[in-house]
């Protein structure tokens, strides 16, 4: 039986969490400063708990996928043999360089500079499709440059500190890009619905000559949020409601989001 | 109990984010003060949610403390129902604990976008809402046992007898 005590004490906590929570939200400045704090407070014991889970996972994932970690392994030697030529040859590094870049497939930034980056930590939430990458300010990457990889936009830079930052994803629901296609008439807004449910466009004029397969590039329009033309998806079904006076698209994202290793930020900063 | 909801926090970011089933995480940060608070702990529980909530929202770029309010929410119908000894380890049939948690875990997402319309954001629900809904009832339902006996035992109140 709770005794009154004990229930005031509860509705008091309840209370005063609730109030810090709201406070915390409404006052930005705190909340940016509580992130910090609290990733300095989180950080040894997310090392620990890595510390012992990921030998754990390694050795069940080798017990469960053995005959593929010999397979890899086999692999991993050859490649590893033709490395040591190149190296001896000794314009590894260089073509190394210039492999990577090819892997990355970005013709499209032109001239614009790139920082490459490699993908170190996923969304922790369900409600957010973002990435964390292993460069930061220190490197010139700043809130609101455009990402991009594997052919095509992959989305934006949201948070930055010295050493990481945070890329929105372009199918994060809170996401849009202004787009064209074809002979650059017609724009559309593209916006995300969640990293498994891909990219969709509605409200499109039905007089618009959009086909399964169409590929979409950004705008580039003054004030926009990323430089034009950049692939962004490709048509995979248009819609139309009977009745309604638009069409509905669902779209591909050019780039393949869910095998992201390495990205390139590019040094662009939107128009003000 | 603050260091132990820290390394449940260090857990969920290190390796729930990765192990994800059919592209969802399971939230045991979520989890963990609703077994607080199944097993009676009141108190305990809603400083396990907020401190838990508030950590794991440092590091998502959700609305901040939309996480810490779920798993407040979570933790307070846990504890009313905790107190009255329905999913008490000792007490209440074997499924109850497991099926209590599994019902948290199907409502916990939908808490989640309900409440981020408070903060004006109306984007969330086209997430993936079901499957997230789906695979945290299923997750919780399998580790609110494990997870409930723990939080006896941190809590002091000792293992369970059966």
């Amino acid at each position: 039986m709770a005794t009154d005590r004990s229930r005031r004490r509860t509705w008091t906590l309840s209370l005063a969490a609730l109030a810090t929570i709201i406070v915390l939200y409404l006052t930005t400045g705190v909340s940016s400063g509580l992130r910090s704090g609290a990733n300095i407070v989180v950080t040894p014991f997310s090392w620990a708990v890595n510390l012992i889970a990921h030998p754990i996972g390694h050795m069940l994932a080798g017990t469960v996928n053995y005959s593929d970690v010999v397979a890899q392994n086999q692999k991993l030697r050859y490649q590893l043999g033709k490395a040591e030529e190149r190296a001896n040859q000794g314009w590894a590094y260089a073509r190394q360089l210039q492999q990577v870049t090819t892997n990355l497939d970005v013709p499209f930034v032109g001239s614009l500079p790139t920082v490459a980056a490699q993908v170190t930590a996923l969304s922790p939430t369900n409600f957010a499709a973002t990435v964390t990458i292993s460069k930061g300010q220190d490197s010139g990457i700043l809130d609101g440059m455009p990402v991009v990889a594997n052919g095509g936009l992959v989305g934006r830079v949201v948070a930055a500190t010295a050493n990481s930052a945070t890329v929105r994803l372009i199918t994060d629901t809170a996401s849009s890009v202004g787009v064209t296609f074809g002979t650059g008439v017609t724009t559309l807004i593209v916006s995300g619905r969640g990293l498994n449910n891909g990219l969709a466009a509605t409200s499109v004029p039905l007089g618009t000559s959009v086909t399964p397969g169409t590929k979409l590039f950004t705008d580039g329009l003054n004030g926009g949020l990323y430089p034009a033309g950049v692939p962004v998806a490709s048509v995979k079904t248009v819609t139309l409601t009977p009745g309604a006076a638009t069409y509905n698209l669902t779209l591909k994202p050019a780039a393949n989001l869910h095998y992201l290793s390495y990205l390139d930020v590019v040094i662009w900063e939107p128009a003000a | 109990m603050t260091i132990a909801t820290l390394v449940i926090v260090a857990v969920q970011l290190s390796i729930f984010t990765s192990l994800r089933f059919a592209g969802v995480v399971v939230m045991i940060v979520w989890l963990w003060p609703l077994a607080m608070g199944l097993a009676g702990l009141t108190a305990l529980s809603l400083w396990c949610a907020l401190v838990a909530g508030v950590f794991f929202d440092t590091h998502a770029t959700t609305p901040f403390g939309l996480t810490a309010l779920v798993a407040l929410l979570l933790a307070y119908g846990a504890s009313r129902l905790g107190r009255e000894g329905v999913g008490d380890l000792d007490s209440a049939a074997w499924w109850v604990t497991p099926l209590l948690a599994a019902a948290a875990g199907f409502v916990a997402p939908v808490l989640f976008v309900g409440a981020s319309f408070v903060t004006l954001n109306f984007s969330l629900w086209r997430d993936s809402l079901f499957p997230a809904m789906v695979v945290n009832a299923v997750a919780f339902f399998l580790l609110a046992r494990p997870m409930a006996r723990l939080a006896r035992w941190v809590g002091g109140l000792g293992g369970a007898r059966r």
